[in-house]
Formats: C-alpha cells, sequence, structure tokens
C-alpha cells in the first residue's frame, strides 16, 4: 500500500488522534471518578500520547520511531495494568486520581520506555547476538530524509537525530520559559491565577510545574545538543570511519526519545512544584508528575552515560595514524573531560532520584527524618552530579570556542597544551565542589571553607581559557562571519557568567545570594557563554558539512545581533533585582518591591530572544533546499573534515589521513596538519 | 608476569586465587565476631578486591599492546574490552553511591541480620566466581565440555545466591522486624541488596546466554562473550566483597 507521507497527512493523523486520545481519556476518568475533566491530566494525557505519535505515523509510516512511540504508549498502559491487576489481588484501591495510581504509573512508565526500545528496533540486532545470529557490521541507511526517523547507526545520522530533538525540546523548554516569564510581567497573578485548572493543576501550580520543567528539559535538550556535536564531530575530527559502538551509540539516542515523553507526561499528570532539583521532603509529596519527572531523568541519564562511554572508547581506539595526545584536536579533548564526568557521576543523579521514588512506593526512609533518614544526604548525592553536570555542559562549548578561533583570526591556537589541560582540570576539581550549593542547607558547618576554596580554584582552569583566546585574538585578521561572531558572544557571556560566580562561591555573600534571581542570572549566562552561544557557533559552522548548503549569512547575522543585546540586558535585570532580594522559583512579588518595570524589560527580553531563535529556525530549515551550495573548504579550515567534500561521504574518509603536524598552526608558512595516505591492502 | 595462556598453570592459578579469598573471607568473619576492627575489615576487603580484579578479572590486559589491523577481530576485542571496563566504572559509582548512604545513615551500627546466612550467600557467590574462571580459562583452551559444566555450575550457585538473598534472608528480616518501610536500616539493607541482586539477576541472564550459545559452539574460535560474562560476574562478586562486610560485619548491631 503506497500513501502519501508528508508533514500535512502528519497534522491530519495529529488531529483525529488528538481528539480520539481526548475522548479515550475523557471517557476513561468518567468511568472512574464518574465526573468529566475537560481540561483534566487524563484527557489530557492521552491526547498527547495519540497526537504525537499519530504525527510520525503521518510522515513516516508505521515503522521506527512511529512504531517505538505505539510500543510506548501499549506498554505503559500494560505496566499500569499489570499493577492495577496485582492491587485488584491485594484488595487495595484500584484508580486513584490521574486514572492508574502511582506505583501503576511508574511501572508503566518503566515498561513504556522498555518497550519502546524495542519497538524502534534498536535492540534487534542485540537480541540477534543472544540468539546466537550473526549480523553485518554496517546496515546500508535508505537515502533522503527518511532515514533520521528509525534506526541508523550511522554516527553522522545520529549526530542530526540527536540536534534536531535537542533543538525541538529547546523549544518546547523556552515555551515554557515564555509563559511564565509572561506572568511575571507584572506582580499579582494574571493568568496563571487560582481560578485556571489545566492538567488538573491551578495556575499557581501550574507556573511551578512550567518553572521546573523549563530547568530540566533545558538540561536534557543540552545534553542531546552535546551528544549531537560530539557525535558528529569527534569520529570525523579523529579521523574514525564510526563510532567505537555503533548500535550502542543508537541505542544512546534512542533511550532518550521516551525520556523526553516522560518529561512531558510529568507536566499533564498532576505536575509537580520543586523546581528542577526535586529536592525531599518536597519530591517525597507532590503529584504524580514527579515520579514520571524522576523516570524521565533517569532515562535522559542513561542516554548521557552511554555516550559518553562511545566517545571516549573512540577517542582511545579508533584515532588516525600520528594524532599523538598532544595533536589531538582541542574539542577532542574537550570531549573526554565532559564523557568522563557523564560517565560516572551521572549515575549519582539517577540513583539520588531512586532513592526518592522508592521513598514514595514502599516507604523507604532514606530521606525522612522519623524513620532516621537524612534530607541531607539527598542533596550531596544530587550536587556530586549536579554540579558537575554545568561542566559537561560548558565544556564542549568552550571546545567549540577554542576550535573556530584559530579558524577565524588565521593564527595558531595560544598555549594549546595548556588549553587541553585545562579542560581535565575543570573536569577533575568540579568532581569536589558540589556542596557549594549547600551553603545553606544546614549540612555541617566545617564543610563550608574547604568548598569555598575548591569552588574558586575552578576560576584557575577556566581563566587559563580566557587567557588563551584573548592571546589567540590578539593581533589576529579576524574575520566575523556568523559562527565568528557567535564564538564572540560566548566568550563575552561567559566572562559574565564566570565573573558572577565567585560571589556565589563565597560562603558570606552565598548565604545572602543563595536562591535569588541574583543566581538565576549567574547560571544563564554560563549556561548561554558556554553553551548556547557555541552550539550555534557550531551549526552554523558544520551546517555546510553535514548538508552540502550554507545558511543564510544575512539571517544569521539578524539572529546574533537581536539575541546578544537581549540575553545580556535579561540577566543584567535578573542580577540586579536579584541583588534587591527577588526571590528564584515564585509566581508573583509584592509589587512594593518596584520590581514591576524590571520584570516587564525581561519579559520583553525573553520574546526578543525568542523571535530571534525563531529567526535562527526558519533559516535553518529553508537553508536546507536554498541555501548557497558550500561543497568545499568554506571556511578555510586545517581540520581534516573540511579537506573533504560537502556533505560528508557515507563511510567518511575514502583515503585515511595521517597527522604529519601540529593541528592550530594557521597563518604559519609550509606547515601541515594531515596528509590523506590510501591504506595498503584495501580500504575499510 | 601471570599472565600465561599455559592451561594448567592457569587452571591451579584459578584454585590459589580462590584459596587465598577464601582465608581472608574466613579471616573477616573471625575479625567482625572477636575484636570487630573496622579498618581491619575495610583493608581484607580491599585486597580480596585486588585479587579479583587482577587474577580473576584481568584489569592487566587492558593495557595489552595491540598493533594489529584495525579491523581484526583482537582489535575490536580490545575495543570491546574497554568499553566494557567503562561500563564497569560508572557501575561503580552506583554501588558507591548507595555505600556512601549507607555510612551516612547508619554509621557504625548495622541491620540486625543472621550472620550464619550472610556467610553461607557469600560463600556461595565467591565458589561461582571460581567455577567463573575455570569456564573462562577452559573455553580459551578450546575445552567446550569444561566450559559448559563449569558455566552451568556458576549459574546454579548464582541463582542460589539470588534465592539465598531474596527469598530467605529477606523473609527471615522482614520477620525480625526489618522491613523496607521500618527505618534507616531496613531502607540500606532492602535497597543495597536489592540493586545487587538486580546485577546477580542480569548476570544470570548472561550465563544462560553464553550456555546456550557455547553449546552450538559459537565461542570455540572467538570467546570474547565468554570472557565479557566472566568479568561481569567477577564485577558483581566484588561489589558483594564490599557490601558484605558494610551490611553485616562493621559496626554495632542497631537498637
Amino acid at each position: 500500500m503506497k500513501r502519501k507521507k508528508s508533514l500535512g497527512s502528519g497534522f491530519l493523523f495529529l488531529l483525529i488522534a488528538g481528539v480520539v486520545g481526548y475522548g479515550v481519556g475523557l471517557g476513561l476518568d468518567l468511568l472512574v471518578t464518574g465526573r468529566p475533566h475537560f481540561s483534566g491530566s487524563v484527557p489530557s494525557a492521552f491526547t498527547i500520547l495519540f497526537a504525537f505519535t499519530a504525527f510520525f505515523f503521518g510522515i513516516y509510516g508505521y515503522r521506527g520511531i512511529t512504531r517505538g512511540l505505539v510500543f510506548q504508549v501499549v506498554g505503559t498502559l500494560v505496566g499500569g495494568f499489570i499493577i492495577t491487576g496485582i492491587r485488584a489481588l491485594m484488595g487495595l484501591s484500584l484508580f486513584g486520581g490521574f486514572f492508574f495510581t502511582e506505583p501503576a504509573w511508574v511501572l508503566g512508565g518503566v515498561v513504556g520506555a522498555v518497550s519502546f526500545l524495542f519497538g524502534v528496533g534498536v535492540m534487534s540486532d542485540w537480541v540477534k547476538w543472544a540468539r546466537g545470529i550473526d549480523t553485518p557490521e554496517h546496515h546500508e541507511d535508505e537515502p533522503g530524509w527518511e532515514k533520521y526517523f528509525g534506526v541508523s547507526l550511522d554516527h553522522k545520522v545520529i549526530g542530526i537525530q540527536y540536534t534536531v530533538t535537542a533543538l525541538f525540546l529547546i523549544s518546547v523548554g523556552g515555551l515554557f520559559a515564555l509563559i511564565f516569564r509572561t506572568e511575571l510581567a507584572a506582580s499579582g497573578l494574571q493568568f496563571l491565577n487560582v481560578d485556571m485548572s489545566l492538567f488538573g493543576q491551578t495556575g499557581p501550580q501550574l507556573y511551578n510545574t512550567l518553572m521546573s520543567l523549563h530547568g530540566m528539559i533545558m538540561i536534557v535538550s543540552i545534553l542531546l545538543g552535546i551528544g549531537g556535536i560530539m557525535n558528529y564531530v569527534v569520529p570525523l575530527l579523529v579521523g574514525a570511519h564510526d563510532m567505537a559502538f555503533p548500535r550502542l551509540n543508537a541505542f544512546a539516542f534512542w533511550i532518550a526519545v521516551p525520556a523526553a515523553v516522560l518529561l512531558l507526561m510529568a507536566l499533564v499528570l498532576g505536575g509537580f512544584d520543586t523546581g528542577w532539583t526535586g529536592y525531599p521532603p518536597l519530591s517525597a509529596k507532590a503529584p504524580v508528575g514527579m515520579q514520571m519527572f524522576f523516570l524521565g531523568v533517569f532515562t535522559a541519564g542513561w542516554s548521557s552515560i552511554l555516550g559518553a562511554l562511545n566517545v571516549i572508547a573512540t577517542v582511545i581506539r579508533m584515532r588516525a595514524k600520528g594524532m599523538t595526545a598532544w595533536r589531538l584536536p582541542i574539542l577532542v579533548w574537550a570531549a573526554i573531560a565532559t564523557s568522563i564526568i557523564s560517565l560516572t557521576a551521572t549515575q549519582l543523579i539517577g540513583l539520588s532520584f531512586q532513592l526518592v521514588m522508592f521513598q514514595r512506593l514502599f516507604g523507604m526512609g532514606f530521606f525522612d527524618p522519623s524513620k532516621g533518614g537524612n534530607p541531607v544526604l539527598f542533596q550531596h548525592l544530587f550536587w556530586f552530579y549536579s554540579h558537575p553536570a554545568v561542566y559537561v555542559f560548558v565544556l564542549p562549548g568552550l571546545g567549540v570556542i577554542s576550535e573556530l578561533l584559530p579558524v577565524f583570526v588565521r593564527k595558531p591556537l595560544f598555549g594549546y597544551r595548556w588549553i587541553a589541560m585545562s579542560s581535565l582540570g575543570i573536569a577533575l576539581v568540579g568532581f569536589v565542589v558540589w556542596a557549594h550549593h549547600m551553603f545553606t542547607s544546614g549540612m555541617n558547618e566545617y564543610l563550608r571553607v574547604p568548598f569555598m576554596y575548591s569552588t574558586l580554584l575552578v576560576a584557575v582552569p577556566t581563566g587559563v581559557k580566557f587567557f588563551s583566546w584573548v592571546a589567540t585574538l590578539w593581533k589576529g585578521k579576524i574575520t566575523t562571519p556568523t559562527p565568528m561572531l557567535f564564538v564572540l558572544g560566548a566568550i563575552l557571556v561567559f566572562l559574565l557568567g564566570g565573573l558572577t560566580g565567585p560571589p556565589n562561591a563565597t560562603v558570606s555573600l552565598d548565604l545572602h545570594l543563595h536562591d535569588t534571581y541574583w543566581v538565576v542570572g549567574h547560571f544563564h549566562d554560563t549556561i548561554f557563554g558556554g553553551f548556547v552561544f557555541p552550539f550555534f557557533a557550531a551549526l552554523y559552522y558544520w551546517y555546510p558539512k553535514a548538508t552540502g548548503r550554507r545558511m543564510n549569512e544575512f539571517w544569521g547575522k539578524v539572529h546574533f545581533w537581536l539575541m546578544t543585546p537581549s540575553f545580556l540586558t535579561l540577566t543584567f535585570g535578573m542580577m540586579r533585582i536579584g541583588l534587591l532580594g527577588m526571590r528564584r522559583r515564585i509566581a508573583d512579588y509584592d509589587p512594593a518591591l518596584g520590581f514591576d518595570s524590571t520584570h516587564l524589560v525581561l519579559t520583553i527580553c525573553a520574546f526578543a530572544i525568542a523571535i530571534s531563535v525563531l529567526i535562527f529556525f526558519i533559516n535553518f530549515f529553508h537553508s536546507l533546499k536554498n541555501g548557497e551550495v558550500a561543497e568545499g573548504n568554506v571556511w578555510n579550515s586545517r581540520s581534516p573534515e573540511w579537506q573533504v567534500p560537502s556533505p560528508m561521504p557515507a563511510h567518511n574518509y575514502e583515503i585515511p589521513f595521517e597527522v604529519v603536524g601540529e593541528p592550530y598552526d594557521y597563518g604559519l608558512e609550509g606547515s601541515k596538519y594531515i596528509e590523506f595516505v590510501p591504506a595498503q591492502g584495501g580500504k575499510h | 608476569m601471570t599472565h600465561t595462556q599455559d592451561k594448567k598453570s592457569m587452571l591451579s592459578q584459578g584454585v590459589f586465587i580462590f584459596v587465598y579469598l577464601a582465608v581472608l573471607t574466613a579471616l573477616e568473619f573471625f575479625v567482625a565476631l572477636s575484636f570487630g576492627s573496622v579498618p581491619v575489615l575495610v583493608v581484607v576487603a580491599l585486597v580480596k578486591a585486588a585479587l579479583v580484579l587482577y587474577y580473576y578479572m584481568h584489569v592487566y590486559q587492558l593495557n595489552a599492546e595491540n598493533e594489529s589491523d584495525e579491523n581484526s577481530y583482537e582489535y575490536k576485542t580490545g575495543t570491546n574490552r574497554l568499553g566494557l571496563w567503562l561500563f564497569l566504572i560508572s557501575d561503580t559509582f552506583v554501588f558507591g553511591g548507595l555505600m556512601v548512604m549507607r555510612l551516612n545513615l547508619l554509621g557504625l551500627t548495622r541491620p540486625p541480620l543472621n550472620q550464619m546466612l550472610g556467610l553461607i550467600v557469600t560463600s556461595v557467590l565467591l565458589i561461582s566466581s571460581f567455577f567463573m574462571n575455570r569456564g573462562e580459562t577452559l573455553i580459551k583452551n578450546g575445552d567446550r565440555k569444561g566450559f559448559l559444566n563449569n558455566t552451568l555450575i556458576t549459574f546454579l550457585l548464582g541463582l542460589g545466591f539470588f534465592i539465598g538473598v531474596i527469598a530467605v534472608e529477606w523473609r527471615l528480616a522482614a520477620h525480625e522486624g526489618l522491613t523496607a518501610s521500618s527505618g534507616a536500616a531496613g531502607a540500606a539493607f532492602y535497597m543495597m541488596t536489592g540493586m545487587h541482586a538486580f546485577h546477580v539477576l542480569t548476570g544470570l541472564v548472561f550465563l544462560v546466554i553464553v550456555w546456550v550459545n557455547g553449546r552450538k559452539g559459537l565461542y570455540d574460535e572467538k570467546h570474547y562473550p565468554v570472557e565479557a560474562v566472566a568479568v561481569y560476574w567477577h564485577f558483581v562478586d566484588v561489589v558483594w566483597i564490599f557490601f558484605y562486610p558494610a551490611l553485616y560485619l562493621i559496626g554495632t548491631v542497631a537498637g
């Protein structure tokens, strides 16, 4: 049967299935509660699950991601009904306020996520191996765009899958921010007020949910964005024909999709109000959405862990000939440093969330003082990952800055070895700074000063990077195409983020700054400077490599010049009102504080950023077909991936290369980084 | 050094290491019952873990020089080996986190548990590691039948450990009033043994897979999958080498 697949039929199916899902959800809810909840959780949950799945059915048919999502929906229901059945046997209540009871939703979520992986087909080769059946090492992808919706083992395809999913989640998280930012534009509760009810939540509750999910969805999108950069670029930079473990690579990407679905389920299943940190005791009492949030983060964590494992193995085992440690591209050093953290520390956020899950499900008293538990223990476990996590976010970004800067100033990178070591230095020092998030938590006071000093120590390797960038720029022949603009923007914004860090690290100041908008401004600066700006730089820079076309330069510059000033105003404003006493994570504030006008400006800035990102999206998709053709070495780079035509051939380098010189000797007469040497005895 | 492929010396090495481990386990049991010195228990556990890591898990193989063709089976095996060890490092952080949780919540007290049963399940797991090592050595020397028999024994012992913890120990503890919701000691005990038992369960699944495929002769030439299962199985043993004293031996029984 040939059916036309297009975006149009995708939306058509989305509408139909959305209505059907809404009806099913409303009916089930009515059956259980006896009252119709038109904007309640259950109809919304079914609407989202059905519509999401049908959309992909419309554009892609019943295979790949569609099959995965169908499996996830069915798996969720099966898991839920298993627990409901067990409860029936035990004589417990069958249904709760969100159709299923909490344990049923949790097992449903687990079974759903596992089913997705089987449904999408990422496990099939492993299942065959377990049954003793051999499979070919590579599977050929279908041509065209359709390969991006199913399992591919090609690291370039997976890199693009990561990137596009990251961009999708960035827009979702950004949308959430716009909603609650609009509410903050004036004091008082305007539209997220106590009279409204959506997804089983009142307005202020919804504010809390959106604020919390904004944090975590952005974090997941950043992790996926990093996965995108590292997957696409690292094998190309080291001259490998793929990642070390292609199936694990596909698995690491695809497990992030059910994670994203679970996070969105958290929104509709009653939400939660803890912020992204999920501290008990509040998280031990929040609605079912909390459990979906924990599950989603836990699942996304595996994506990060396994992706990191793959990057480390790839760099250690699959480098081109002659690529010694001191001739590795600087971005690869950053990727290694990041991966060391993701591989190890991520387990601790998974564990801490798992412990709260079990505390809720089985009454285990880990963090319950009345049972001899310790709530502060959660914060130790949680921050052991969640602080190093910010270095996971920024290190690849800082690597991108160091990688691109020499290309656009036509000068050698200043202090290559110092930069390489500073990435590792940040990663390792990052493991011993976590308790600076806990100066006000009531932990033992003698821990404060050591953690203050270890935190301040981070400024040293970070400073090394700044001096190197400034020295690289010094007397360079600077050109400013869009990627370079974003690199310069990143340096400026990350500098502000860096300079506002030490005040937070200092105990005496932090006791006052803790949980104010000052902190919000500070970390938005670090994340934008360390991830968002470099990410855009990387997208503009490697876009021709992936597509064979350039993004429009004019609209790229509009994107930059709209986003940068708005963003700087936004964070300066946040820090200003933070110093004056504006607390974070609240839906309303006292008009007598006089913040109304500042908040209005901040909201306008937030919308300006959103418009600039919208321009980026239009540019991104429009240029796929209409961009200027760019098949050569667009940026005149020395890096190996630019020495072959774009878009990159399916198995990367037809002729393998050997490293014969230093990577960043731009502008030096007669210097050479790589040489293509035909392999003896055939190619890969 | 100890890196020998000679079948006979490999097998006898396995026996010697097992004897060391058994003696050390008896020693820690004795120390716990007599003068209960925590530093001695920690040192004994570290020595045991080092023995398993080096002689049973062959950690030195990670460093094996491998200049052969990138597409050869040997080179890919080296990459797989690295991948597995990276995974184990990652997994160590889960168990490390659980250990931190236990020390933070319970300090130098321990849950009220049946000492004899603890010693029995620990010995069962240790003996299973011995047979796993034998099975791995035999398949590397072309003895399929010996490999199958030893893997089967490993599986049965592993299953015995699993049942001993989940069906017997958990029930006895609950009978004594130590339940998941009874307090911090119960929470720590069920969480640690549960997470470890989950790993044992996955190890048992892997053992079944290599046994079934091994019977078809899949590993006569390419025996890395057997090695991977063995390394994973020993890793689960190493975790228990630390969890056993942490739950059964150190400190005094809580109120």
